[in-house]
């Protein structure tokens, strides 16, 4: 086996007794980007993110320095940021360490990057259930403010920078960075229609960054050390490390850091202990939900980056692995999702609004012993329709997930049709 | 901005550069199916209907978020958008409980035509696997709301929310089962709570007033202009005469004028048809006993020459050519002509958009006439002649004649006149834009001018 060397950045404090608090914080490095911080000016802080090469963390994977340029600086509108802890994909559960064992890491992260955008406030908008963890970085905020890290003149820079947490009321698709936006106006959480040029998001009309938590907790390591720093690790075409995940039959399941890059299976054997039971593994979903599931060959030839997962027709998401052993029913499991996005669709178009909810009745067909096999086709039919007709990625994404079932364990749905039926 | 070319299905158009493709389709008769897309309400892209194939894209795009540029090739009626159409036709309708024989918008619902259009497909869902709904939900004092024929295409959400700015309405619940609601607290019943009923493409909002009254592919509609104010809104007035009975009004609905009430009417106009059909006077009466036309006009006649001081009395509802002919009778007569018209100011009715304070069609035509609106007198009248103006019985004259749409004058002659639906004519609104009403329901009644020029030859 494999023994991977652990490579840290975000979780690097994590094993901290009360790593949480200010003092602990402060004690093992915390903060301790800002100096050179105000040495900086907006441009060249956004030109070394641009140089690191530090992808978006929360499943797109896009760079974030290109983001991050695309806000228009010296306008006489105010910016904002809008700090995405709406962590609600399944398997994925990683941003609530951040916020529970590292809030200082990630107020220090808001700090750089609201100074480098010229944002005076910045919102957290955490996911409605996390109420446990809003409370602790709700405390580590009142903290920072009360030494000064927050308010009217920060570190007495001169910089008034305001971080206020908002939580969301449960809906997943808050998640999606606008209707993100729309829930934090107050509004009913639905996407808005993507522009046609490239351009920052809005919030009531302002230009708004919208960055994953641990995307800006990666940003105090490249402000202090500088972006070479950070392409030490991983590949050149995805530098740093990712807080991946694993849940389902492993004997550890946890979130662990590693660099991108390594092969899937030694990340499973050397954090997870290996598959649960000694039984022999069937299949991953390599990135939250809702990327398309791969077999146990593929995860063999899986490395940990977005290339090489995009190779496989899959994605690396958020890099939280939901993985399956031998013994999994992949119909059960497929409905298990699927009653998920039939649960969280918002509704607002109409493919996915009909769709989630019409697979989900021929599933439950399928497993009731109802359905015949032109339902198989019928939910890929669907399937395709829900495909790249909608406002946003939701549909397509279950889209992918059902291809990916269906297709790729064909067999094992077949079983459960009754061709008797008339 | 500059013209553009843009090609459609091999066709070229010129269009505004920048202007959305949709409405470029919509201009030209290009069959393009949506739900959301309304003009006035712009663009939302929830239904995801009106998807057209741009050269150079991968997949479908929607015409109500695709901007005309130079050298654009479109399809619209390509196998593959013909396709997509179809299958998010068939979502929206999964879900639809296929109510046309008892829902009132059978015959205009844009569901039914684009099936026909665009769908004819088998179904492929059991009438038991569908979505069930509430069916009846007042969202106001007029308005029904049928949640299971709802596409949320949320036009009337955005109507409440962009148009009145009243917010009544809102989206709750999420995927299918989120559906259209009043928000807590609140009813829809501001002034213009109506137009959500022409807005809504299906049956999902209904009227209550029309709710069950007739079917919309019996009512011949009529172009005409509202007499509730001086806006003059454009207006379709929607009326049908069943066998054996007399021809009805059923509804006026808005007709589309960008000059004046855009899509839009007031509920107060659009509920105004029940008085044009209620107490109305048939007959002409010489107190209170009925005579025939020959008989009024003679005793109409006497009535003039044997008085001095004769006023006449003009309604500022009526249209020009009535004002017109009334005028040259004054003059001939030697009557002072007048219309009061405090009576029809109620600054609690107008507001900044389409109501207007003096709920009369011609204030304008009263204007440009030149007629007293207001009026005093020491002398005692002798003959009082109201052609239909509502201060009326304010008036004591030695005589009295009124020519009247509707019962209950205490004239001693009363000479029954159709109302504006029942015959043409043009009126001024206030915007002094002139406009013309073509008659709808048929009467036996005779028009003024009709009365005017056969007595004159009775005069003779």
């Amino acid at each position: 086996m494999i023994i991977l060397e652990d490579k840290k950045i975000v979780s690097s404090k994590f094993h901290i007794e009360n790593s949480h608090t200010l003092s602990v914080a402060k004690e093992h490095g915390t903060y301790s980007s800002i100096e050179r911080l105000f040495t900086l000016s907006s441009e060249e802080i956004i030109a070394i993110i641009k140089e690191s090469h530090l992808r978006g963390k929360g499943g797109g994977g896009a760079p974030a320095g290109n983001k991050w340029a695309l806000m228009p600086l010296g306008e006489l509108k105010p910016s904002f940021l809008a700090v995405n802890c709406d962590e609600s994909e399944p398997g994925t559960f990683k941003d609530r360490e951040i916020i529970s064992k590292d809030p200082h890491l990630l107020i220090e992260g808001i700090i750089c990057t609201c100074f480098a955008i010229k944002s005076h406030t910045a919102y957290i908008y955490v996911r409605g259930e996390y109420k446990e963890f809003s409370n602790i970085l709700q405390s580590a905020i009142d903290e920072a403010y009360e030494a000064g890290y927050l308010g009217e003149n920060i570190f007495n820079k001169g910089y008034k920078l305001d971080v206020i947490v908002h939580r969301g009321a449960g809906a997943y698709i808050c998640g999606e960075k606008s209707a993100l936006l729309e829930s934090l106006e107050g509004k009913r959480g639905h996407p808005r229609v993507k522009p046609h040029q490239q351009e920052c998001e809005w919030y009531f009309d302002n230009p708004t960054l919208v960055n994953n938590v641990e995307t800006i907790a990666s940003v105090p390591f490249i402000v202090k050390n500088g972006a070479d720093a950070y392409k030490e690790f991983g590949t050149s075409s995805s530098p740093g490390t990712l807080l991946f995940a694993m849940s389902g039959h492993v004997n550890k399941p946890g979130v662990y850091e590693s660099e991108f890059g390594i092969c899937m299976m030694d990340y499973i054997n050397h954090y997870g202990g290996g598959i649960k039971n000694g039984k022999k593994l069937k299949a991953i979903i390599p990135g939250g939900a809702s990327t398309k599931i791969l077999t146990a060959d593929e995860v063999g030839l899986a490395k940990l980056d977005y290339e090489t997962m995009k190779a496989l027709g899959s994605s690396l998401g958020t890099g939280g692995m939901i993985v399956m052993d031998e013994d999994t029913n992949m119909v059960e499991a497929l409905k298990n999702l699927l009653e998920f996005y039939h649960h969280e669709s918002c509704g607002q178009c109409t493919p996915c609004r009909e769709g989630t909810g019409w697979v989900d009745t021929i599933m439950q067909n399928l497993l009731d012993g109802v359905a015949r096999g032109e339902d198989i086709e019928k939910i890929l039919e669907i399937s395709k329709t829900m495909n790249g007709q909608t406002i946003c990625v939701f549909a397509p994404a279950v889209s992918d997930v059902i291809d990916g079932f269906i297709t790729k364990f064909r067999s094992e749905f077949e079983s459960y049709v009754r061709e008797d039926l008339t | 901005m500059s013209l553009v070319t843009v090609n459609i299905d091999d066709k070229s158009y010129e269009a505004k550069e920048n202007s959305l493709l949709i409405d470029l389709l919509i201009l030209h008769d290009i069959k393009v199916p949506y739900f959301c897309y309304h003009e006035s309400l712009g663009a939302d892209g929830n239904c995801r209907m009106c998807m057209v194939e741009i050269e150079g894209k991968k997949r479908p795009q929607i015409a109500c978020d695709t901007f005309v540029s130079d050298g654009m090739s479109i399809q619209t009626a390509s196998e593959k958008i013909s396709s997509v159409r179809k299958r998010i036709l068939e979502l929206e309708l999964i879900n639809h409980p296929v109510d046309c024989p008892i829902c009132d918008q059978a015959g205009e619902c844009k569901l039914q035509d684009y099936y026909m259009d665009f769908g004819l497909y088998d179904s492929n869902i059991d009438m038991k696997e569908k979505v069930h709904n509430k069916k009846h939900i007042a969202l106001g004092s007029s308005v029904i709301l049928d949640r299971e024929r709802c596409v949320l295409c949320t036009r009337c959400v955005r109507f409440t929310s962009n148009i009145t700015k009243s917010g009544e309405l809102g989206v709750i619940n999420r995927g299918d089962k989120a559906c259209i609601s009043t928000v807590p607290g609140m009813k829809l019943d501001n002034p213009y709570a109506m137009n959500v009923v022409d807005l809504c493409p299906v049956g999902a909002l209904t009227s209550k007033e029309f709710r069950f009254a007739q079917r919309v592919w019996f009512l011949k509609s009529t172009p005409s202009i509202c007499h509730g104010c001086s806006t003059g809104c454009n207006i379709f007035i929607d009326h049908n005469q069943e066998k054996y009975k007399e021809d009805k009004i059923y509804r006026i609905r808005p007709r589309k004028n960008r000059e004046v009430n855009g899509d839009f009417i007031c509920d107060y106009g659009r509920l105004s048809y029940k008085n044009l059909q209620e107490n109305r006077q048939q007959e002409l009466l010489n107190k209170s006993n009925v005579i025939s036309y020959e008989d009024a006009l003679l005793e109409l006649n006497s009535k003039i020459s044997g008085s001095k001081n004769i006023v006449i009395l003009v309604d500022a509802n009526l249209y020009n050519e009535d004002i017109a002919a009334i005028s040259n009778f004054s003059q001939k007569i030697g009557a002072k002509l007048v219309c009061p018209t405090e009576c029809y100011f109620d600054d609690s009715f107008g507001d900044d958009w389409l109501k207007s304070d003096y709920k009369c069609a011609n204030l304008q035509a009263i204007k440009n006439y030149k007629i007293d609106s207001l009026f005093s007198s020491d002398q005692q009248i002798d003959l009082l002649i109201n052609f239909n103006h509502p201060s009326f019985s304010k008036f004591s004259s030695k005589q009295s004649v009124e020519f009247s749409t509707h019962k209950g004058s205490s004239a001693e002659l009363v000479l029954a006149i159709p109302a504006y639906s029942e015959y043409s004519g043009t009126t001024i609104n206030d915007a002094n834009i002139e406009q013309y009403s073509q008659k709808a329901i048929t009467t036996d009644v005779a028009t003024i001018s009709e009365y005017l020029s056969d007595l004159s030859k009775v005069a003779l």
